[in-house]
């Protein structure tokens, strides 16, 4: 059976002063993952390696880790791709936050700066009748800003983030950017206000490395931009939030 | 550090806008001593004719060409729907900048070459 290179950072907080990288040769067929090496060396070498995951199918967002400098899923990440680029594995935390223990980094800021901007949908008290219908035209308008994971590897490869903590974070402000442009929410100009401060959306130096991280091709550069533009005619836009959201209550369903 | 060329581009940005703050510091020096009279704002001239200024000159106008593509990078990101075309616009700024400032470098290093 062929074999790859696995680097893998190692740190326990008792005992190492600083990171270090450990080699280990692990079995490589086509279909092996980055996680099953993980799992494989946890296994069959040493116990002790501690890392997160959890679905195994890229939707829970745990197992975001570096693998050779990027922001990745590991659970599916192929190692034998990896092992083509011509250089060992190496796989280590996620940038920018602190390490816990090998490869677990604490997340505090990144959940944090999440609940800042109200993650959660707030509906106008009076719900339609039936349903509120949403426009084919409002749904494509969210980018598919829904299906974010919240696996932090956006987050970590943002360079602003690793200047200050204090940033909201391409995550919080995809969020913030799905709620706001919601056509069901009623808080789009305390979000906007929000978004709009000093640490929010003109923080952001459009480095673009959310994009590149983000194992769902989501666009949080895309959506800081338009929450920007929205920043900016806040009123007018909270104007036709509440005309839309009338337009419910009148008919109880779509118009 | 994550590298990307993202990562690239704002490192350039922000040598480049220091670079251009501390010429913007030298230029009122030598320009702000007009006021003194001419003997002293000729020796302040005489100062900066030096060969490394002339490089510095040439090195002075690939940051402000740098700069001044990737405020125009930046602006078409800010007004359209360009993120797609995200790498192929740092490369455009990178490419000109490097074109004008040959251009432009060109006739500065002919002048020291002659004396």
């Amino acid at each position: 059976m062929d074999t790859a290179i696995v680097r893998v950072q190692r740190f326990h907080p008792e005992t190492d002063r600083r990171p270090r990288l450990e080699r280990y040769s692990v079995p490589l067929t086509s279909d092996t993952t980055v996680l099953d090496a993980l799992h494989w060396i946890k296994t069959e070498v040493d116990g002790s390696l501690t890392f997160r995951r959890s679905c195994r199918h890229a939707i829970c967002g745990s197992c975001a880790m570096n693998v050779n400098g990027r922001n990745v899923l590991v659970c599916k990440t192929s190692l034998a791709r990896e092992v083509g680029k011509g250089r060992p594995v190496t796989i280590r935390p996620l940038p920018y936050l602190p390490v816990i223990k090998d490869l677990v980094v604490d997340r505090s800021s990144f959940w944090e700066q999440y609940l800042r901007v109200k993650p959660w949908l707030v509906p106008p008290e009076q719900a339609p009748a039936k349903e509120f219908r949403m426009l084919p035209e409002e749904v494509a308008a969210l980018q598919n800003a829904e299906t974010c994971i919240l696996c932090g590897a956006c987050y970590s490869a943002c360079q602003v983030v690793g200047l200050t903590k204090e940033y909201i974070g391409p995550h919080a402000l995809l969020k913030a950017f799905l709620r706001v442009l919601d056509p069901r929410d009623t808080l789009p100009g305390e979000r906007l206000a929000e978004v709009s401060g000093h640490d929010g959306a003109f923080r952001c130096h459009t480095i673009f490395n959310c994009i590149e991280a983000c194992p769902k091709g989501l666009n949080p550069t895309q959506a800081i931009e338009t929450l920007r533009l929205l920043a900016q005619k806040r009123e007018r836009f909270e104007a036709e939030r509440r005309d839309r959201l009338s337009q419910w209550a009148k008919a109880g369903s779509a118009p | 550090m994550y590298r990307s060329s993202g990562f690239i581009s704002f490192f350039l940005r922000r040598l480049t806008g220091v670079a251009l703050v501390l010429y913007l510091g030298a230029h009122l020096w030598v320009i702000g001593s007009a006021t003194q009279g001419p003997a002293v704002f000729d020796a302040r001239l005489a100062a900066v004719q030096s060969p490394f200024f002339k490089l510095a000159e040439i090195a002075l106008l690939g940051a402000v060409w740098y700069h001044a593509f990737d405020g125009v990078r930046l602006l078409l990101v800010n007004w359209f729907r360009v993120t797609s075309y995200r790498a192929s616009l740092l490369y455009t700024a990178l490419v000109m900048t490097v074109l004008l400032t040959v251009m432009g470098g060109l006739p500065i290093l002919l002048f020291l070459l002659e004396g």
